[in-house]
């Protein structure tokens, strides 16, 4: 394949790391991604569902061009790509040099497993004696200090917990392989100094130090003497005290740090003056450790620290952009006053526990039961904000995930219920349900309608009531009657913290924080950071869900490629070695079958001479081998051999995981010449576990049998192969982005700048869309100056060929090949050829005709307000009473969406105008305020600014009534739920909050092949995963047409969008997958289901040459077409009928 | 919904403007109207208005309805809902300030907890301590003037009080740490005079 010689730097290998290192990749550089943990997924490992659909679905985002350049299995077992370098357990040491040439050094924490030689058997965990809480299931079950970190990671190989083990050694005793190598001989000659003015302290330490950690240990009892030992003998760790008589601690670290300025030291305190040792990390002490130890915290410090002193830095990378995507943490009730008894009663757990809990891998596989006693659950209380819009809890912010979450969870857990045939009664305690995303109000709505109950009001305690044996809750409703509910489950919504390491990593990549410890983003920009080249992903940069983690991950993806492409990274390395496979497809098939003897379960019962002769009963196999230990790097070299030896030309390779061969086949297949196609991995060890286990139930198929018969499927599978050519698709190395708002304009130049050519069109005269009447975001920053900025850059340009006043008019075509017909105002039509086609078309503000809108002219929506906040045709300073209602027309069928901007909008404009007249009144009437992210602190500002906000529900909305002359006085009528009475006010100003309707004509979206959705939104192929692609690879959409947005988010996606579509224009070809769909024309009778048939848009009608033709960039090779086909004229590459017949003969034979 | 009359309510003839409350909505402001402080209350089941619609009409600057409500003076400064609040507002405080415009606008209405609220400093502002005896002969003489021998209908209350220690016999001329307390006392008066 064709990679480029930039290469970039991801951090953190959660969705939003994988996200942007594929996009990268994709677009052909080279991408080290790198994780602290030992497993990549981030806390979606931990995750197995997702609304809307309730499932998973992260393989959506597995790549779609060149499918066979990345893996192609379930993404949260692993994830393998042609130019990706996954390093786990790593973490970066330090940077240097500039944007587009950094210089990074990375630090791997070392594991006493080999990978390459463990198998998993797991022997080592039955003999480990230390047991610990397994952070995979929340701490709800436990591991032993050598385990699995995920159960379903592929490679899986085992890990020691180094800070929990005791080095005993009995994992390395029992390992068959001698995987593991424990005794860590530099601990001994690690020299820790404790300084301690009393005894029993210096003692223990000493104790605990030389015998659980093996360390080395020296003592002093002042400062004098341990300044004293300094100069005498090497100390590598100084545990110092800061409370002694004569030379206090604080002292004695100046004085060290004066001789030896890299000694580390730790701190030792009383915590009366635990703020002492914080200062004394700011004049260079490491850490420090609160009096009494806990040695359960003492001794894994300590090992922590030599670990980090005593690996090695490296290895090294020359990058050319660095993507930080670290993720986030969760809020730890624990940390705060007695959340709502969270830690002292089992019973109330926090979501990401409830997540483990009713999860198959959890620890009751799924099923619902009480942590407490077991006792199956019936009734689950969600309390939301528990760590979000609490200034308690120093969040004046809205996490923004929270109440989506505990929705699908309701949701899920219901459907479980359901299952298992019993009731299940859920309650969700909010005071703003923030269904602000897309399509989220409706699953709200559904989910309420299911049985899912909503109730408003913020619980105050949860107290066992020890008669009932469950929780009571007690909480005020909106009618002020206060309740006592009883559940069985309390689940705490805790919101989002940042990254455990924030603060560390972007000090060393020399980026700031904003006030809640987020790296601070550029303005107008969610990724940018004030260090050219060094971007933000995901919710690394704060409050983010899957859909908004991926965008920003794909956004970030294209600053980081802008900076390479800038350094002169996208230069092509067209050479990477070309393989070259002999034609086989005149031979007869001699296949070399290899079957791995390392596990038992396979083994045992399994006969080799009746296997290898009902193997060879087929002519086709020529050879079987049985080869200990597959997957090593012995056995591989063994295998090799063979196939060198005996030059077969199919492989089978009976073993286990599959997917840990992909690479490894490449590789085989290029330095032997044989097409990796005609070789195959079966797994022939998952399938016999259960016949292994004593305990087997009776009928269970032995395990020769299941072998024999994997085995003889995969040989009729491979016997009728005969790989095509991989097909390519030329491609336009241009694009056409239709829309002239800032997210057109903003794709436009990210394209531009990557060398592509750009055809903007923009229906207006001018360049600007929704900007050109919008003056100031909520904070503060100036839009005109922005706007005028981004246009100035667009129509400077020399690759973006500007089209205004431009209509598309007609376009048909597929990703590659997109050909458009454009016409401008005075009917001139030209066509663009083009490979990606970008939709930006926008959309407006809704008109409506509610609350006497049009009746006076002192009812305005809030597009008229900006205008007249901005012409200065309105005095704020006359004003005495302004109302504003949110939600007109909105989150109510027929647009039942919210559309995300207006509450933001309506504080603004109410910050606004108290800010010109502090006495004027301000009521806002509003549903749920979508104050979401750091915009709540914005609400917090208009509560004491002395706005005031009353809710409403449908049943009793706010009534506007005008009279007067030309409606001159109007009247605005509600009801306040608090109190409990009506509310009247003469206001002078009412201002509408209508939201957002898009502008996607269906003829545009058509023309392209495209959906639209119910509200007449571009449909993305997948609301989580693929958000701003359309399912027909090559079209893309951004901004306001594809979801209500504000400007950054609107710039995010069409970054976004931009990015996805470079992976198209990235080269001059395009090449397939090699599983894809093809077409027998013979039997073709042309009736074209197949057409319809097909998801992806990859098959169309040749009307000239009168056949179907099938775009191989395009398709995924799922299948639909072939089961359509009533001719057996479709079919997929690899698939035939012939071969299936033969394998399902071999199945039942 | 708490039913709040709306007319007819004795006392309220000199009750503090809108302008009074300005300092107690000021702490308050940034109220989400969550109800914590009302499911956490103690007293919530007495009280004519629960806290957060006492709360909601403070920030309305409903006058009127505030000091036609008991709920302030139900407060047992418990701070249980300025521990719980989320956004960390003074609610207890509130509640005192709340008392303290009744007691300083001597509302009729208040008579009796303002009453009950004076003589209790008095008390310990004279004797350095409580004396439960002395404290409630004083409140008695302040609500019933007319009727000196009404509190003798307590006596049997009393006599159970003593026997369990709850109440003491005291010598009126012993009076520890007056002087002490006074100073206390002048400071925290000059200083309200200042506010």
């Amino acid at each position: 394949m064709q990679t480029k010689i930039g290469k970039a730097l991801v951090i953190g290998a959660g969705i939003s790391g994988i996200r942007a290192a594929l996009d990268l990749a994709e677009f052909g550089y080279g991408v080290t991604l790198i994780e602290r943990s030992p497993h990549i997924g981030g806390i979606l490992s931990q995750l197995d569902y997702q609304f809307p659909t309730d499932r998973c679905g992260m393989c959506k985002m597995l790549p779609l061009v060149e499918r066979d350049a990345g893996s192609q299995f379930c993404l949260r077992k692993g994830l393998f790509h042609d130019n990706i370098d996954i390093k786990l357990s790593t973490e970066l040491a330090s940077v240097e040099g500039e944007p587009g040439d950094f210089k990074v050094t990375l630090r791997q924490e070392p594991n006493p497993v080999d990978a390459a030689r463990c198998i998993g058997c797991g022997k080592c965990v039955d003999v480990c004696p230390v047991t610990v809480a397994d952070e995979f299931n929340a701490g709800l079950t436990t591991r032993k200090a050598i385990y699995l970190p995920v159960p379903h990671t592929i490679p899986n190989p085992y890990r020691i917990d180094t800070a929990a083990c005791t080095q005993c050694g009995a994992c390395q005793e029992v390992c068959p392989t001698e995987a593991i190598r424990l005794v860590d001989e530099g601990r001994k000659d690690f020299n820790i100094l404790v300084v301690d003015d009393e005894l029993i302290v210096r003692d223990s330490l000493k104790e605990w130090l030389e015998e659980e950690g093996g360390f080395h240990v020296s003592m002093a009892e002042s400062g004098q003497e341990a300044l004293q030992h300094l100069k005498t003998e090497t100390c590598h760790l100084m545990l110092l005290d800061i409370k002694m008589p004569g030379m206090d601690g604080v002292e004695v670290l100046e004085k060290a740090k004066e001789l030896f300025p890299d000694l580390p030291v730790v701190m030792m305190t009383a915590y009366a003056t635990v703020e002492t040792a914080v200062e004394a990390m700011k004049i260079g002490a490491r850490d420090y450790l609160i009096k009494p130890f806990d040695t359960d915290a003492l001794i894994p410090k300590v090992i922590q620290i030599y670990q980090t002193l005593s690996t090695p830095p490296g290895p090294e990378l020359e990058v050319g952009a660095i993507v930080m995507s670290g993720g986030t943490s969760y809020y730890n009730p624990a940390d705060g006053k007695d959340t709502y008894s969270y830690g002292s009663l089992p019973d109330v757990v926090t979501s990401l526990e409830f997540e483990r809990l009713f999860s198959g891998t959890g620890p009751n596989g799924g099923q619902l039961l009480r942590p407490s006693d077991g006792r199956p659950i019936r009734r689950i209380a969600w309390l939301q904000c528990v760590g979000s819009r609490d200034m308690q809890s120093n969040a004046d912010f809205c996490s923004n995930i929270c109440c989506m979450y505990a929705i699908k969870e309701a949701n899920v857990a219901r459907e479980r219920a359901a299952r298992a045939g019993t009731e299940l009664e859920t309650s969700i305690y909010y005071m703003d349900m923030r269904t602000f995303g897309k399509s989220f109000q409706r699953y709200r709505d559904r989910s309420e309608a299911s049985g899912v109950a909503f109730k408003r009001g913020r619980v105050h305690s949860v107290e066992p009531d020890l008669q009932a044996n469950d929780l009571q809750l007690r909480w005020a409703d909106i009618d002020g009657n206060v309740a006592v509910d009883h559940v069985d489950l309390v689940v705490l919504s805790v919101g989002q913290r940042p990254a455990e390491g924030t603060q560390a990593l972007t000090e060393t990549l020399g980026i700031g924080l904003n006030p809640w410890g987020f790296p601070q983003t550029e303005p107008f920009s969610l990724t940018r950071t004030e260090r050219d080249g060094i971007v933000a992903a995901g919710s690394f940069a704060g409050l983010k869900d899957i859909s908004e983690s991926v965008t920003q991950a794909s956004a970030a993806a294209l600053a980081a490629s802008t900076t390479i492409h800038n350094a002169g990274g996208s230069i092509g390395l067209k050479d990477q070695p070309e393989a070259i496979y002999a034609d086989v497809s005149r031979e007869t098939p001699r296949i070399l079958v290899t079957v791995c003897t390392c596990s038992e379960a396979v083994t045992q019962g399994v006969d080799q001479k009746a296997l290898t002769h009902h193997l060879k009963s087929d002519p086709a196999v020529d050879r079987v081998e049985f080869l200990d230990g597959t997957c090593t790097a012995e056995g591989w070299d063994k295998l090799v051999a063979l196939v060198k030896q005996h030059r077969p030309n199919r492989l089978l390779i009976g073993a286990c995981l599959p997917y840990v061969y992909a690479r490894k086949l490449k590789a085989l297949g290029t330095e032997v010449g044989l097409d990796p196609r005609l070789m195959e991995v079966v797994d022939i060890r998952t399938p016999v576990f259960q016949a292994a286990r004593e305990d087997a139930p009776e009928g269970t198929e032995p395990s020769a049998v299941t072998v024999q018969r994997l085995l003889a499927m995969a040989v009729a599978r491979l016997r009728r192969i005969s790989p095509a050519p991989v097909a390519t698709v030329p491609v336009f190395q241009q694009t056409l982005v239709v829309g002239g708002g800032i997210a057109g304009m903003t794709a436009a130049l990210a394209i531009a700048d990557h060398g592509f050519t750009v055809d903007l069109v923009e229906k207006d005269k001018a360049l600007g869309g929704n900007l050109q009447w919008l003056s100031k975001t909520i904070d503060g920053q100036d839009i005109r100056a922005f706007l005028e900025d981004t246009r100035n850059r667009v129509t400077g340009h020399p690759q973006i060929n500007l089209h205004l006043d431009t209509r598309v008019i007609a376009a048909f075509g597929q990703a590659g090949t997109f050909y458009s017909t454009l016409e401008d105002g005075d009917g001139n039509a030209v066509q663009v050829n083009h490979g990606a086609t970008i939709l930006a078309t926008g959309g407006h503000e809704a008109a409506t005709t509610a609350y006497g809108f049009g009746t006076s002219p002192r009812i305005v929506t809030q597009q008229n307000l900006e205008a007249q906040l901005h012409d200065g045709t309105l005095d704020p300073t006359q004003l005495h009473t302004v109302a504003m209602i949110q939600c007109v027309d909105s989150r109510e069928e027929p647009r039942n969406y919210c559309s995300r901007v207006c509450c933001s909008t309506s504080l603004k404009h109410a910050q606004a105008l108290k800010a010109a007249n502090p006495s004027l009144r301000i009521v806002v009437f509003y549903r749920d305020m979508m104050s979401y992210g750091f915009m709540e602190s914005y609400f917090t500002e208009a509560r004491k600014s002395g706005i005031t906000f009353i809710p409403y529900t449908l049943d009793r909305r706010p009534a506007v009534a005008a009279d007067g002359t030309d409606g001159d006085r109007v009247t605005v009528s509600g009801y306040e739920p608090i109190i409990g009475q009506p509310v009247e006010m003469t206001a002078d100003l009412v201002v509408l909050a209508t939201g957002i309707v898009p502008e996607l004509p269906g003829e545009l979206a058509d023309a392209y092949g495209v959906a639209r959705d119910e509200d007449n939104f571009f449909q993305e192929a997948e609301s989580k995963w693929r958000p701003v692609d359309a399912l027909k690879e090559g079209v893309f959409a951004c901004g306001i047409c594809q979801a209500p947005r504000n400007i950054h988010e609107s710039i995010a996606t069409a970054e976004a969008a931009a990015e996805r579509a470079l992976r198209i224009l990235g080269r001059e070809r395009l090449p397939s997958g090699t599983i894809v769909a093809r077409i027998h024309e013979s039997l073709c009778s042309l009736c074209e289901r197949c057409v319809e048939a097909c998801p992806y848009g990859a098959r169309s009608l040749d009307p000239e040459n009168e056949r179907i033709v099938v775009n191989p960039a395009m398709c995924q090779g799922c299948g639909a077409c072939a089961a359509t086909c009533p001719n057996n004229a479709a079919y997929i590459e690899g698939f035939d009928a012939e071969q299936l017949m033969d394998v399902i003969d071999a199945a039942l034979n | 919904m708490t039913a709040v009359a709306t007319q007819n309510r004795p006392g309220t003839e000199s009750a503090p403007g809108p302008d009074a409350l300005k300092a107690i909505q000021d702490k308050i402001k940034s109220c989400i109207q969550c109800g914590t402080c009302t499911a956490s209350c103690p007293n919530e089941f007495a009280m004519d208005l629960t806290p957060r619609h006492l709360w909601r009409m403070v920030l309305m600057g409903d006058t009127e309805d505030i000091f036609a409500s008991q709920t302030f003076t139900l407060c047992s400064a418990c701070y249980t809902c300025s521990l719980r609040c989320p956004r960390g507002l003074p609610l207890t405080e509130a509640m005192h300030d709340l008392k303290q415009l009744a007691a300083k606008h001597k509302l009729p209405r208040y008579k009796a907890s303002t009453a009950f609220y004076g003589h209790f400093m008095d008390t310990v502002r004279r004797h350095g301590r409580i004396r439960e005896t002395e404290f409630i002969s004083r409140y008695f003489m302040t609500m019933t003037p007319s009727k000196p021998l009404m509190p003798l209908k307590y006596t049997s209350m009393g006599l159970k009080l003593l026997r369990k220690g709850k109440l003491h016999i005291e010598n009126p001329f012993a009076a520890p740490g007056k002087q002490s307390l006074e100073a206390i006392f002048q400071k925290v008066e000059s200083m309200e005079e200042r506010a």
